[in-house]
């Protein structure tokens, strides 16, 4: 029979050499990669000299750096927008639903059986010029013209990740929600707190951990984010991962589009440690 | 041998049997292997594109892989991919050559070469050695709706701010370059910083008339020229002609009545022209089959479908003279003979200044 560190350790060899070889090994590559000096394309062939030629053009591009900066307010304003609006949806489910919780859950979790790309063009269907939203206020009589700008804008983007990212957010607030004891509000009440003071002291803290595991949950990706700016961005959507799509892609500029990569994973850690740094989480749910 | 070990083997004898089966097709005994990998622009996989070598050759497999433009595809074979065959356009010719990706043709293998014409066929010509096949070509030039805009005589109506979120360039930044060029009569081929500092700034300014930069002629340019949202635009010609046939219905049929009031502009400083070319790669198992696969590329059926299905123009001489469709020949200015003149071919551009217009596209757009 084997004993329990051999098993664990068994049971973990293949997730780790897994991640070894698809994330980790990619990741090196990626960093290596940043530090070659090419501006184009790059020659495989070519010896590997270490340069910094990629981050000194990157520091020295403003427009790049103002780029990765709205990119993180639009991560911050869609992982803000998400959270709140999906902690309802969780709080219904944890607190509401009852029996019913499986069934709206699995009504919850259906958008994820539509392929992302479907549900972004739908958006495209809904903000165009012959949209759902103008076509309603045109109807009404709100306005004569179509308005231009609900798509290809930074509206449209911040709007659609919003939609795309609600489900996620909700699972881990849920998670949460469902691990409060309900001993704790019976206590509260029996102590004279009302529903916004049971709210505000009891269930909102101990949820903590899940809101801020869906904020970052959202946070982080949406910083790279770049198919669904690509799809209703326009010229004014554009983002900071988009700028990595095109290095990679229509500049052929590989060791800058990892350089690139590589500013935007550090800038997003450190901003993610600091955050956890300032909110003392387990104090709060305590 | 023990009984046991007789079960044993007659156990494993039919296992063995169907791997090797299995196996036998996969593994070349001598030969080229009867498969191709392609690499291309999406939408070029569609079997009309390819239909003759198709026909010719049910049993072999074609596979795509795909570029987004032609720095990708270049980068693409640079990182080493395994197509036998790739597909870009005029201007980059010399760097597959320079970096050995590339191998030479022997036009005398091929049945519908004396079909192209010899201008095109110098288009594929390195150093005067055959490295590529040209198939499609078409024009570039400013795709307007009459109803929104007068007259187009000049690549300037792209920076006309009284169209301001109805215009549309190219996601491109040689394109970007050439158009500017044109408008301010300088020499592509000769861009300096000073100028391109200049276009940089030009295209800064113009960014926010865009309602966005098109990537898919057919997935965000077309649709909205048809549904008359962007009213001026850096188009082909395949485009003009999608909107002078009207929308299409479930059933396949044109509806010219309900198509958008629109012109294909000449302008004064003329249109650009450009060519597609296909080469073999240097380092591809299936030299001959690619050489086939390519010679029926050039085949009465096959270009035949890239011009009216598509409206891409096509190398096959013969094909195009065939061309009765009034649509097609306004698209392709075929009834104008002094169209050639006034155009203006893409001409080869160098690694820097690719990896320089491109470089000033992105700071463009991260503007």
């Amino acid at each position: 029979m084997l004993g329990r560190r051999r098993a664990f350790r068994l049971l973990t060899l293949p997730p780790a050499t897994w991640l070894a070889l698809f994330f980790v090994a990619p990741l090196i590559l990626v960093v290596a990669i940043s530090f070659r000096p090419e501006a184009g394309p790059i020659d495989f062939g070519d010896p590997w000299t270490l340069s910094f030629a990629q981050y000194e053009r990157i520091f020295a591009t403003p427009s790049y750096l103002r780029l990765l900066g709205t990119s993180i307010l639009i991560a911050l304003t869609v992982a803000m927008a998400a959270t709140i609006l999906a902690y309802p949806i969780a709080y219904f489910l944890a607190f509401r639903a009852r029996e019913r919780a499986t069934l709206y859950l699995i009504l919850l979790l259906i958008p994820f059986a539509v392929s992302y790309l479907l549900r972004v063009m739908a958006w495209r269907l809904m903000l165009g010029q012959e949209g759902a939203i103008n076509s309603f206020l045109m109807s009404v009589g709100l306005t004569s013209e179509p308005i231009d700008l609900l798509l290809y804008s930074q509206g449209a983007v911040i709007v659609t990740l919003v939609y795309v990212w609600i489900p996620f957010a909700a699972l881990p607030i849920y998670a949460a929600l469902q691990r409060i004891d309900r001993g704790h509000l019976e206590a509260g009440a029996d102590l004279g707190a009302g529903p916004w003071s049971r709210f505000a002291r009891i269930t909102l803290p101990m949820a903590l951990p899940g809101v801020l595991a869906s904020f970052f949950m959202v946070f982080i990706p949406t910083v790279g984010e770049y198919v669904t700016p690509s799809l209703v961005g326009g010229t004014e959507g554009y983002m900071y991962g988009n700028l990595i799509q095109d290095f990679f892609g229509q500049a052929g500029a590989w060791a800058g589009g990892a350089a690139l990569s590589v500013l935007m994973l550090v800038v997003t850690i450190v901003l993610v440690a600091v955050a956890l740094r300032v909110i003392d989480v387990r104090r709060l749910a305590s | 041998m023990p009984e046991r070990a007789r079960f044993r083997a007659a156990r494993l004898l039919p296992v063995v049997l169907v791997s090797f089966a299995l196996l036998l097709p996969a593994c070349s005994l001598g030969g080229e292997p009867n498969s191709l990998l392609v690499l291309e622009w999406a939408g070029y996989e569609e079997e009309d594109f390819w239909t003759d070598f198709q026909t010719a050759n049910p049993e072999t497999a074609v596979d795509f892989e795909f570029g987004e433009n032609d720095a990708d595809i270049l980068a693409k074979m640079q990182a080493g991919s395994q197509a036998d065959i790739f597909h870009f356009y005029t201007g980059w010719q010399q760097f597959y050559v320079d970096e050995g990706l590339v191998q030479e043709i022997d036009t005398s293998k091929l049945t519908n070469w004396d079909k192209v014409p010899d201008s095109f066929k110098e288009l594929g010509q390195v150093d005067g050695k055959q490295y590529y096949i040209p198939w499609d070509w078409g024009f570039t030039s400013i795709l307007y709706n009459t109803e929104h805009v007068p007259e187009v005589t000049s690549w300037d109506v792209l920076f006309d701010e009284a169209y301001s979120g109805h215009i549309s360039m190219w996601d491109d930044g040689p394109a970007a370059v050439t158009v500017s060029s044109y408008i301010n009569g300088w020499d592509e081929t000769a861009i300096t910083d000073e100028q391109l500092a200049q276009i940089e700034q030009d295209w800064i300014a113009q960014k926010p008339l865009n309602l966005h930069y098109w990537d898919s002629e057919y997935e965000n340019l077309c649709p909205e020229v048809m549904s008359g949202e962007i009213w001026v635009a850096y188009a082909w010609q395949g485009c003009y002609a999608s909107a002078l046939y009207g929308p299409v219905d479930e059933d396949g049929n044109y509806h010219p009545e309900d198509a958008p009031p629109v012109a294909y502009a000449e302008p004064e400083e003329g249109r650009n022209s450009w060519v597609g070319l296909y080469g073999i790669s240097a380092d591809s198992d299936s030299p001959e089959l690619a050489l086939e696969f390519l010679d029926d590329k050039l085949a009465e059926l096959t270009c035949g479908n890239a011009v009216t299905l598509f409206y891409y123009g096509c190398a096959n001489q013969e094909v195009m003279d065939a061309i009765e469709d009034p649509v097609l020949i306004e698209a392709f200015g075929i009834d104008d003979p002094s169209i050639l003149e006034s155009t203006n071919f893409t001409p080869p551009v160098t690694a820097e200044q690719r990896d320089d217009w491109t470089a000033m596209w992105t700071r463009v757009k991260s503007e």
